[in-house]
């Protein structure tokens, strides 16, 4: 019986770390959004590197997602 | 018969043309350093135009100083930058951040964040998760870190507050996906005040400005400017430069 238990868990806690990944990646999206609006509105020097970094973040965001696939 | 003394150098049978065309060629020359010189007079006289001699960029830079470095809470004339809502023959004079004192706040708790993982070890509950889930578990919580201070400086970096030879302007970011823009005209200005409330704000100069205005906008303010009393300098300046006719 507390084998089962302690399988349910893990499966809950892989729920829940995929779950929060993928809401993690919209919200890495939206920043994208964001960046890339702002960017519009206001042009600076350092535009570029902000939407390169925001970019990045995205693509962490995503690794982060096919961490918790297949490593959990 | 006597020898010609420069039967050397010059041949009877070979036709002497050398000796006329140098001088077009050195002609040719000098006429073209003549236009050069013509052409810049021209150039002068459109220099007026320019921004680097406008008599109102040149009394901002009075009143305020030049840009140190491009983070800097107060961008003097910035030549590179612009707003969507800029018309063509408008110039950017001065476009102002929050004093980057308020910063200190944010990048403070991104650290305490930074660090905050390696308290885990003198809990030892925390040691017996999986190696895998820690691992994801830091990611995870480092991405959350990065995403906080990136949006806190995106938030500081692109709330701006710009005052052109027309309009002074708000730009406020307020949330992931809101613009709030809001302007005035030079000629709708009325009043201008000016407040530095605190010890930290004193100490470091910082402070609001409130714009009153005669527009649908009834006021405007610039929340935690440096230099507050300059800020107030430079509108009057456009102002009363708006008033005599030379903007």
């Amino acid at each position: 019986m507390f084998p089962q238990i302690n399988t349910y868990m893990l499966l809950v806690q892989k729920f829940s770390f995929v779950l929060g990944s993928i809401l993690y990646l919209l919200f890495a999206f939206i920043v994208v959004k964001q960046t890339t609006m702002m960017s519009k509105n206001v042009s600076d020097k350092f535009n570029t590197v902000l939407i390169t970094f925001a970019y990045l973040h995205a693509a962490f965001a995503i690794f982060l997602v096919f961490l918790t696939l297949t490593i959990l | 018969m006597p020898r010609v003394s420069d039967v050397d150098t010059i041949a009877p049978d070979d036709q002497i043309t050398s000796t006329p065309t140098p001088s077009p060629v050195k002609k040719s020359v000098t006429l073209k350093k003549d236009k050069k010189v013509t052409k810049t007079p021209e150039v002068v006289t459109s220099l007026p135009t320019t921004p680097n001699t406008n008599p109102l960029v040149e009394s901002v830079y009075k009143i305020l100083g030049h840009t140190r470095h491009p983070f800097s809470s107060t961008l003097i004339h910035p030549h590179v930058f612009d707003f969507q809502e800029r018309d063509d023959d408008e110039i950017v004079l001065v476009v102002a951040r929050q004093h980057w004192f308020t910063n200190v706040r944010w990048i403070l708790i991104s650290l305490f964040m930074v660090l905050f993982p390696s308290l885990f070890r003198f809990v030892p509950t925390l040691l017996e998760i999986p190696g895998t889930y820690l691992f994801v578990g830091y990611l995870f919580w480092y991405l959350i870190t990065f995403a906080f201070a990136f949006e806190s400086f995106l938030s500081w970096y692109f709330n701006v507050y710009i005052i052109t030879s027309k309009r002074v302007i708000d730009i406020d970011f307020n949330n992931l996906l809101t613009k709030k823009y809001s302007e005035a005209t030079i000629d709708a200005i009325q009043d201008v005040t000016s407040t530095v409330i605190g010890a930290i704000p004193t100490v470091f100069n910082y402070g609001n400005v409130l714009i009153q205005t005669a527009s649908e906008v009834n006021e405007l303010e610039f929340g935690r400017v440096a230099n507050p009393e300059k800020i107030i300098k430079v509108l009057q300046e456009v102002r009363d430069q708006y008033k005599g006719g030379q903007i």
